[in-house]
């Protein structure tokens, strides 16, 4: 690499430029990139770089079919030739190059289970049985997801090497880019990577980071061990050195991290870590993570000579993340063990799917039927004999044989909980709405539908629970959240809206019950103050109402409330008032509201 | 086919592995489900399985791989051929990925297509589950299958029989697999009825011991490095390994399990309130192919109290919201009841 000075490069697009090296030299070899970056001219550049690596690659739509996908029939050229023709698929015929995955954060759990399984062996089963060919890939997942959505799937995730986040590149530091390999250096670094040998401090000290910074998966580590040897051998070593495992832990721990190390002053970035690391900019580097009050690390081990490559690496590893990533972290150590890091997918990809499929049925494509074309050749299948005698040698089809595609709709449901659980909701209160809520728990999971939990306190709403079907992590958060403070009651609104949003755009269909007394007296803007706490309260359940998203409104006031009922109102929400939270009655209410919702 | 990773070289784990192996001896004790966090070597241990069973005989050419020497459980196709003697030949135990988006044609079989277009002839082209047929059906991240195919399943993984009324075709085949599936318990729940099917169950961590996980690093790049040698490298220790297994598998017939451990475990389900009797039954089965492992004649209590949490754990009848982990309470039962 013999690119631009580097001293002008955000040392994540350095990051990011190693991983084109990465793919050019062994696309399969750390499964892939994981690439969070809208799109935009930065995205595009590096792209083109990809492009420019000279690597095979084959780009895949996230609506791809499986017979085009793992290979199986060809359905146009088998009509029209009216015997079976079949295809190889885009996995098998990927074979050594890179697969560029668009709109990764909307895939189908269906596509991510092939992609993995089929990376996992190595080898694509075809559909309709056949000889299992080999295929080794690298996986460039492109994910245009928000900060609030869940993005790629977590087991495809889990897999990939590379994690990158380029959204906060500015475009001129993306205009910076290294030089690739000639094809003459690749093979003089391929011979170097066959060769590499790492020593066990290496294994060690990589391990050892993995465990501090809480990466639990040990396909990280094969990664990072992968990838360090990999970065020796580009640039013309022989051994593995500090350097090399630093870039590792970068690329590999650092996005994946889901806490930061328990002694602080390992964290410092220490003089010989910085040289370890990417040179700094001042504007770009993120600042070290300031410590967190109740670790005052006076007796922290910093001059250990032991710990010494640890340190540096997570120096390295600390200083690639994001500061609202740190941050995230900080408020992780203090509240609840599961960061946000890896959302769960499995949910809100069945949200997707049209409906359980049925079996076909005859009839005319049009207003709104497909056409069932499998189903439709196997109808026209058996008569084929009888149908040559006035046809040519083609595949005679009839419309009598046309059959529809048809599904049984089923729209899963999610359950949004908004909890007030500010002072006012006092202690009694909470108790009493989280047993009620536990109940609807049990009875959605019977149902198999999913739950999302907002608690809403002090200055503003949180989510404490993405939508999930896993009861175990739902009470798990219900029983930590503490009560008091203020009721920001616009921005509990806010927070439900925004989720139900996210929700009906999967295909889920949202339905809100919010407790509360309905006495907001903080603003959006996080200060106190009724009468603008009420504004914008109201601003909020029009929006609400204006979406025709379901609501029931359960009062937990001892004395029912007109501003509750108006706001209820307002929200187009089922207002019941609830002095004391009954567990029994409140299921039966959200129950017939199902109903309604059902039968609407 | 590529090479998969040496079963013992998997490094810890010991629950899951005594799983996987009480499961090679006796097939009868039902599938293997295996829960845990991502990375831990759930479906490296799974695809290893094949690794320590020996291959077995089939009819030659029968697609769904019929035992030469017990007639009434032969597909049509064997049952049509005759009743002289089948040819016979033999083939490693079949162990079939069944995909998350595997559509129900691909899982029960459904018409040929290529024999009805070119010679228009109606016949069945055998699915998944035929394929998986006297072998181990593998599904990962099976709390995330598709409800349909999970009714499927639960219905011919309970009879062993695939039963195919569709397109004007009417198959009846035998389908007896055992069910291996693995999943993450955070990525949402199992159906209860699936969950039934399934013999044993084990929960796996991600090792945070130091030591442990660098070994299992070094092991898996030095496997990526060069699988070949690598695999014959610990094919010695294989070998060990599906010699006990084979030898295990002929012992349990004649191992004894005497009243006073029946009683016992009774008592223990009756403790822990599971339902119905499939919990004492695998139960039993699992601590007779346990000390067949150990090559012992007699099932003990040391036997019982070893298996007890894999077959129990998942048949407690629970609250789904009472976190306090099952294999615990199966552990204070077992206690309590082999103590009293």
């Amino acid at each position: 690499m013999n690119g631009a000075e580097p001293s002008d490069l955000d040392p994540r697009w350095l990051d990011a430029q190693f991983a084109l090296i990465a793919l050019q030299m062994d696309p399969a070899g750390f499964c892939g990139v994981w690439m969070r970056a809208g799109h935009g001219p930065v995205r595009d550049a590096w792209l083109e770089q990809l492009h420019a690596t000279g690597c095979r690659v084959c780009k895949i739509p996230a609506q791809v079919d499986d017979d085009r996908l793992l290979g199986g029939i060809d359905l146009a050229r088998t009509l029209r030739t009216g015997s079976v023709v079949y295809q190889a698929g885009l996995l098998s015929s990927a074979d050594g190059g890179v697969i560029l995955l668009s709109m990764a954060e909307r895939l189908t759990a269906q596509l991510a289970s092939h992609l993995y399984q089929t990376q996992d062996q190595g080898v694509v089963l075809p559909r309709h049985g056949g000889e299992p060919a080999a295929s080794r890939y690298g996986l460039v997942a492109l994910d245009e997801s928000d900060e609030d959505e869940p993005g790629l799937c977590a087991a495809l995730a889990d897999r990939l090497g590379i994690w990158l986040d380029l959204r906060d590149i500015t475009l001129a530091q993306s205009a910076q880019r290294v030089a690739l390999l000639q094809p003459q250096e690749m093979a003089e670094a391929k011979l170097r990577l066959q060769a590499m040998s790492h020593e066990p401090q290496h294994l060690q000290a990589l391990c050892e980071v993995s465990l501090v910074l809480g990466v639990d998966s040990l396909r990280a580590c094969s990664a990072a061990l992968r990838l360090a040897c990999l970065h020796a051998a580009v640039h013309g070593r022989d051994a593995l050195e500090d350097e090399d495992l630093a870039a590792a832990v970068r690329l590999v721990f650092g996005p994946r991290a889901t806490r930061l190390p328990q002694q602080e002053s390992p964290v410092e970035p220490s003089p010989e870590a910085k040289s370890a690391s990417e040179p700094d900019d001042e504007s770009a580097f993120p600042p070290p993570p300031q410590p967190p009050e109740e670790t005052d690390g006076s007796d922290a081990f910093a001059g250990d000579a032991e710990q010494a490559p640890k340190d540096v690496l997570l120096a390295a590893a600390l200083a690639s993340l994001p500061q609202k990533l740190l941050d995230s972290l900080l408020v992780g150590q203090t509240g609840s063990p599961q960061a946000k890091v890896s959302g769960s997918k499995g949910q809100t990809m069945r949200g997707l799917q049209r409906g359980r499929p049925l079996a076909p049925r005859p009839g005319r494509p049009g207003a709104g039927s497909r056409l069932h074309l499998l189903a439709t050749l196997r109808a026209a299948a058996p008569k084929q004999r009888l149908r040559k005698r006035w046809g040519s040698g083609r595949i005679a089809i009839r419309a009598e044989d046309f059959q529809l595609h048809r599904f049984e709709q089923h729209r899963p449901s999610c359950l949004i909980f908004a909890l007030d659980a500010s002072g006012s909701a006092a202690q009694q209160r909470l108790a009493e709405a989280k047993g009620a809520v536990e109940l609807l728990l049990e009875q959605s999971y019977s149902r198999r539908d999913s739950v999302c939990v907002i608690a809403f306190r002090g200055t503003q709403a949180q989510l404490l629970l993405p939508p999930t079907r896993s009861l175990v992590r739902a009470k798990r958060e219900l029983a930590g959240l503490p009560g008091g403070g203020g009721t920001p009651l616009a921005s509990g609104i806010q927070t439900a809206f925004r989720q139900a949003e996210m929700l009906h755009r999967n295909g889920s269909t949202p339905m809100l019950v919010l407790l509360s007394d309905g006495r907001a007296n903080v603003a959006l803007s996080g200060v106190g103050g009724r009468a603008q706490a009420q504004a914008d309260a109201q601003v909020w359940a029009q929006r609400w109402c204006s979406k025709r998203f379901a609501s029931l409104w359960i009062d937990t006031s001892k004395q029912p409330d007109p501003r509750a009922k108006e706001l209820a109102a307002r929200m187009g929400a089922l207002y019941v008032p609830m002095p004391y939270v009954d567990a029994r009655r409140m299921a039966s209410v959200v129950e017939s509201l199902r109903h309604q919702q059902s039968s609407a | 086919m590529a090479l998969s990773f040496p079963f013992s070289a998997i490094v810890g784990q010991q629950e899951m592995m005594l799983a996987i192996q009480i499961v090679a001896v006796d097939f009868s004790v039902g599938g293997v489900l295996v829960l845990g966090d991502r990375g831990t070597g759930k479906s490296t241990a799974v695809r290893a399985l094949a690794d320590l069973l020996p291959p077995i005989k089939v009819v030659k050419d029968c697609p769904y791989g019929c035992d030469p020497s017990r007639a009434g459980s032969q597909c049509p196709q064997c049952l049509t051929t005759g009743t002289g003697k089948l040819a016979t030949s033999t083939r490693p135990v079949p162990m079939v990925d069944l995909p998350l988006g595997a559509t129900e044609d691909r899982v029960v079989g459904a018409l040929d297509l290529e024999k009805a277009l070119s010679q228009g002839i109606k016949e069945f082209a055998p699915g998944l589950l035929a394929q998986a047929n006297r072998g181990f059906l593998y599904i990962d991240e099976v709390n995330l299958l598709d409800d349909h195919i999970v009714d499927l399943l639960i219905d011919v993984a309970a009879s062993g029989e695939n039963l195919v009324e569709r397109e004007g075709l009417s198959i009846r085949h035998p389908a007896r697999f055992v069910l291996v599936g693995s999943g993450n318990p955070e990525e949402g729940e199992l159906r209860p009825q699936l969950l039934d099917r399934f013999g044993l169950s084990v929960e796996v961590k991600t090792p945070q011991d130091l030591a442990q996980r660098v070994q299992v690093v070094r092991r898996r790049d030095a496997f990526e490095r060069n699988p070949q040698a690598f695999r014959d490298e610990w094919e010695p220790a294989n070998h060990k390994l599906r010699q006990r297994i084979v030898k295990a598998r002929k012992l349990i017939a004649n191992i004894e399990v005497c009243d006073d451990v029946m009683m016992l475990i009774a008592r223990l389900c009756q403790q822990l309130g599971t339902d119905g009797l499939r919990a004492e039954l695998t139960l039993i089965r699992a601590a007779r192919a346990y000390a067949a492992l150990q090559a012992e004649v007699q099932v003990d209590v040391s036997h019982v109290r070893m298996v007890a949490p894999l077959a129990l754990r998942h048949r407690l009848r629970r609250n789904p919201l009472d976190d306090t982990g099952s294999g615990a309470r199966v552990q204070r039962a077992v206690e309590e009841v082999l103590t009293a």
